[in-house]
């Protein structure tokens, strides 16, 4: 197996639950009153970009899961977690 | 005897030397500073998280915290029943840690708020609450950007009468506008099933003196009273 | 801007070609890159006050004639003795520039840089103040935007290293609409052993020069010559990219460092700020009479591939260079390491008097130490401009509204209503010494744990009296942030300041700079107050409209209060005690808010200063507090006194009963008499037993105290004694448009 280079990008975003109010500010109070109002829905979320050395594309997906909920690099109680894309530098 | 207690000392906590002040010139005990990384739990008959922006609350407030091998010390303290405050940045910790249930999240205004609140004592049966009585009133100070008090568990934390704080108005009801940052159910602090360990977001350490409270108020001893008394009668 | 060539490359220099030449015989011989860009950097008027030294020689030297002041001016902050082996240090700067382009990070780094030069000083950084200046919130999207994100940004950095914001004043103006003012300010507090172990002078050969912190990356290169143009001549692609801060690292600093100096080995400490290594190497070496020889292999980069001109330049935030004594040199790094601080032994002190930086086997830079802190200075012209004798002349139009509308317009209006949107969101408590908070005193108030003394500290100064007269502007200001002080119980022991103006270059600008200069240097003479540091910052001058910020030289005082009794705030205590106007209102309504939000005027006649009233009034105000007579004090400025009276009245629902016949004022129109803003005037609140003791003592040091009132348990001020009319207020009313004009601007 060859050890290459990859990178992950992750999103961390809210649960429903947890409400979001800067998504709902963004939304309500930017975009609705600057004539957007189109715009239905905003939310909110913290974006992170992590390069690694990986035997596979999916090695890389596992290892970036498994970190991300071992040392709760996103609160399960309040947050999801998405694998937005996995790429090659 | 002497009552020793750890003030953790992570890298970036502010409210460390205030504690530290209160607990020492106030109270009267031995409190030590311990940095985090020296932190042994067994020379300590309690510690306390302080307030700050531990890790600089970069990623999320307290999480980073939550990691240090300190937490691993004091959860053998958390098992063996000895008293853990969490103070604001502290509290945040203790829930990432999962010493506590739920989280704090961003306040409701998405802006940080200084100001002197009230807090009503739901549960004065915790190692920091036995010298409150249910119904009391405290006049206590908040400053925090993330404390809004979130969990999936309400109903499972009111059945097990672990809301020990709710944020009230200088009656003592619970209103929205008494509420500073949106917490579910103004729940201002908790505690855990055993009732050793307790998380606030407002600061005890600021309502100590009176010459630092508009009303000329000390609330904020009781917390420190009732965990010497709550050492006082495990040890006796 | 010129050229200079070497090696068929050519630099672009911010310097004249006066200058140039100057350099070159200096060295005899042409500088490297490298040099170049020092030269560059460290005769830039940000760091070499080139402009504004030859006038700043006004300044009494603080060192020499006041035995309680350690450091003055030229230092990193002003350090004065308060008793009890402690000594405060403090300091005002601006971040004016890049907080215009980006107002979060340019205000946030601003007050990482503050806050670093009082580390400096060997003492831990305990409060904050910012005086804040923008255009008109009101329809003004950006003003509101750049309002916003400056609080933001002072709020998060200062919160997160844990140093309690204070104090602070913020004023709202036309002429600030693209240039914002934003000074930041910072007092430290520590033992003089302390401070005498942090000198800001590497005097002793051998020693170790150490790196701490950040790492050097490409960012801010430039950035004090961006500070020294104005905005609108650098075009959108020259201007650097605005530093983005870290208070979580800065906060680490403060630790390591303050640990660091008490471990004794630490014999030279310099933050690194606009100039970067140059400056602080420079600095550390010429003030010190000393040399270094240091390996550029050594300083620690973020990025690969820096060169020699990136790294001597580089203004990336968050570093100290630290000074230490050879038998030091371990525990001093011990302490880095706990901390987990990043660092470096880059090189050593010796007595050569050269600065020399080595890559590998060449030498880079090899420069006398004091040419580049020693920029010679530059004679600007100045002119008296036009235009003031026209705006002085102007009259206040004839009264058509009645005069409570004016009043509810007036504690409504920006300049006046109150700030509390602003300072609820910094943390004021942290640090458990804040007595006296926010919105309840005229100056902050923090105690000394383990003394009974307390520290009092204001912010500020009237840019619209500045404008019509910054000589009488300036002094003005400085009996209004003394008057702060004062109110609080304390004597004024020092000040700083920081000096915001135009164009130098512009001779009707720098008129501005040296009247107001010369202001200060009379008053603070006259009334005994060293002035023990100040920052200058030129070049706030919209080039496209041609127009100048009005003249801003901010003041910043700080006093000590000898017992927590002889604490005094500013609410009203008690109905049924007296109401004490102390001082002279005179027809002052140049530069007045009534002029201003009535009537769109900025002219008239603005308040002047008589030194030997302000000096009568506060001898009698400190006897009176000695006798305890004083049971609430604020002193009157914007808006007149009956604003002061009604922002004394809100925070215990007392109301007022006032009858000015005793006043006995017959030539004043009722709107000068309640709308001057006359300086050096308080309004007291005194027991009805003391009245004729007190009378006794104001007779004795002669000056105007008349008793106008009297307080009452009802919401409303009643005003008798006036030419047209008896007067009604609504206190309820009053105090629901003060409390709601800034959070309806800003909370949409």
């Amino acid at each position: 197996m060859d050890d290459q280079e990859f990178i992950v990008e992750v999103v961390l975003e809210n649960k429903k639950a947890a409400r979001d109010p800067v998504g709902t500010t963004i939304q309500k109070d930017l975009l609705a009153k600057k004539g957007y109002d189109d715009i239905s829905s905003v939310r909110s979320g913290q974006y992170l970009r992590i390069k690694l050395r990986a035997d596979s594309e999916q090695d890389a997906r596992e290892i970036v899961d498994k970190m991300c909920n071992e040392l709760r690099i996103f609160n399960p109680v309040t947050q999801n977690l998405t694998i937005l894309k996995v790429s090659k530098p | 005897m002497t009552i020793k207690i750890a003030v953790i000392q992570f890298p970036g906590a502010n409210c460390d030397l205030d504690t530290i002040h209160v607990l020492n010139n106030i109270i009267g005990i031995e409190a030590s500073l311990i940095w985090h990384n020296h932190f042994k739990e067994a020379e300590f008959d309690g510690c306390v998280l302080p307030g700050g922006f531990s890790f600089g609350d970069y990623l999320r407030s307290g999480i980073i915290a939550a990691h240090s091998p300190s937490i691993d010390e004091a959860r053998i303290m958390l098992k063996d029943g000895r008293p853990i405050i969490g103070i604001c940045n502290g509290f945040q910790i203790l829930t990432e840690a999962q010493f506590l249930p739920g989280a704090l999240l961003r306040n409701e205004s998405l802006k940080f708020v200084c100001k002197w609140v009230n807090i009503k004592v739901e549960n004065n049966a915790t190692a920091f609450t036995n010298k409150m009585r249910v119904g009391d009133n405290l006049a206590i100070p908040i400053a925090h950007g993330e404390g809004r008090y979130f969990t999936d568990k309400l109903k499972e934390l009111e059945e097990n009468n672990q809301i020990v704080f709710r944020y009230v108005n200088e009656s003592g009801e619970i209103t929205d506008e008494a509420n500073p940052n949106g917490s579910m159910d103004n729940i201002a602090g908790i505690c855990n099933l055993e009732r050793n360990c307790v998380g606030l977001m407002p600061h005890p350490e600021r309502a100590s003196e009176e010459i630092l409270s508009p009303k000329k108020t000390t609330h904020g001893r009781l917390f420190f009273d009732s965990m010497v008394e709550f050492i006082k009668r495990r040890t006796s | 801007m010129p050229k200079v060539k070497k090696d068929g490359d050519e630099l672009e220099v911010d310097l004249t070609e006066t200058e140039i030449i100057q350099i070159q015989d200096l060295l005899k011989r042409g500088p490297s890159f490298t040099e170049w860009g020092m030269f560059d950097v460290m005769h830039s008027e940000h760091c070499s006050y080139k402009s504004s030294r030859p006038r700043l020689k006004l300044f009494e030297n603080a060192e020499l004639n006041y035995d309680y002041v350690l450091a003055g001016p030229g230092q990193d902050a002003g350090v004065i003795d308060i008793g009890d082996g402690f000594c405060l240090a403090f300091r005002i700067e601006s971040h004016n520039h890049p907080s215009a382009i980006e107002p979060y990070h340019g205000a946030a780094t601003g007050i990482g840089g503050i806050i670093r030069d009082i580390l400096c000083m060997g003492v831990r950084p305990i409060a904050l103040l910012d005086p804040l200046r923008f255009g008109a919130l009101k329809d003004n999207p950006h003003s509101q935007w750049l309002f916003k994100y400056v609080v933001k940004g002072i709020a998060d950095y200062g919160n997160c290293t844990g140093i309690p914001t204070i104090g602070g004043e913020v004023e709202f103006d036309k002429s600030f609409e693209s240039n914002c003012l934003v000074n930041v300010a910072c007092i430290g507090l520590g033992t003089i052993e302390d401070f005498k172990h942090a000198p800001s002078k590497a005097t002793t050969p051998g020693d170790y020069v150490i790196l701490m912190g950040g790492s050097t990356g490409r960012d801010g290169i430039h950035g004090v010559t961006f500070a020294s143009r104005t905005l609108t001549e650098m075009s959108e692609a020259d201007r650097p990219a605005v530093q983005i801060g870290d208070p979580f690292t800065k906060k680490m600093i403060i630790e390591a460092t303050l640990e660091a100096v008490k471990t004794g080995y630490v014999r030279g400490l310099k933050d690194l700020g606009g100039g970067g290594l140059s400056c602080a190497l420079s600095e550390l070496t010429g003030d010190g009479g000393t040399g270094g020889d240091i390996d550029f292999s050594k300083i620690f980069t973020r990025e690969p591939g820096m060169n020699s001109f990136e790294v001597m330049l580089s203004e990336s935030q968050e570093r100290m260079a630290f000074i230490v004594r050879p038998e030091g040199l371990e525990t001093v790094l011990e302490v880095f390491k706990k901390f987990e601080m990043a660092h470096a032994v880059i090189g050593r002190t010796d007595d050569s008097q050269v600065l020399k930086v080595r890559d590998g086997d060449r030498l880079v830079v090899n420069l006398p130490a004091v040419a580049l802190s020693d920029a010679p200075p530059i004679i600007r012209e100045e002119k008296r401009p036009d235009y003031l004798d026209a705006l002085l002349n102007q009259k206040t139009p004839e009264l058509t509204m009645e005069l409570e509308d004016i009043i509810y317009k007036l504690i409504a209006s920006e300049n006046i209503c109150s700030k509390e949107w602003v300072y609820r969101q910094y943390d004021h408590e942290v640090g458990v010494r804040s007595v006296v908070k926010c919105g309840d005193g005229d100056s902050g108030v923090l105690r000394i744990i383990g003394t009974n003394k307390f520290i009092a500290a204001s912010v500020g100064t009237n840019s619209k009296h500045c404008y019509l007269d910054p000589y009488e502007g300036a002094k003005g200001g400085l009996v209004e942030v003394c008057g702060n002080v004062l109110a609080s119980g304390a004597r004024p022991m020092a000040m700083v300041n920081c000096c915001n103006f135009g164009n130098p270059e512009k001779p009707e600008s720098f008129w501005f700079f040296s009247r107001a200069v010369e202001g200060m240097a009379d008053f603070c003479k006259e009334l005994r107050i060293p002035i023990v540091g100040g920052n200058v910052s030129f070049y706030n001058e919209d080039e496209v409209t041609n127009t100048a910020i009005k003249a801003t030289p901010v003041i910043m005082i700080v006093g000590i209060i000898e017992g927590k009794e002889n604490i005094v705030s500013l609410p009203f205590k008690k109905a049924g005690n007296n109401i004490l106007m102390v001082g002279d209102t005179k027809a002052e309504l140049g530069g007045s808010e009534y002029h201003s939000v009535i009537y769109d005027l900025e002219g008239g006649i603005p308040p002047k200063v008589d030194e030997q009233v302000i000096k009568a009034t506060w001898d009698f105000l400190l006897e009176l507090y000695e006798n305890n007579f004083i049971k609430a004090t604020h002193d009157v400025n914007k808006g007149g006194f009956i604003i002061t009276i009604a922002e004394m009245c809100f925070k215990n629902g007392l109301g007022a009963d006032l009858d000015l016949k005793e006043s006995d004022i017959d030539e004043l129109r009722d709107d000068e008499l309640l709308f001057s803003e006359s300086v050096g005037r308080f309004i007291i609140e005194t027991a009805p037993k003391d009245l004729d003791i007190i009378l006794d003592i104001a007779n004795k040091h002669n000056i105007r105290v008349k008793k106008i009132g009297e307080l009452t348990s009802n919401s409303k001020i009643t005003v008798k004694g006036l030419k047209t009319k008896i007067l009604q207020l609504n206190l309820n009313k009053m105090k629901k448009l003060y409390d709601s004009t800034i959070p309806n601007l800003m909370e949409i």
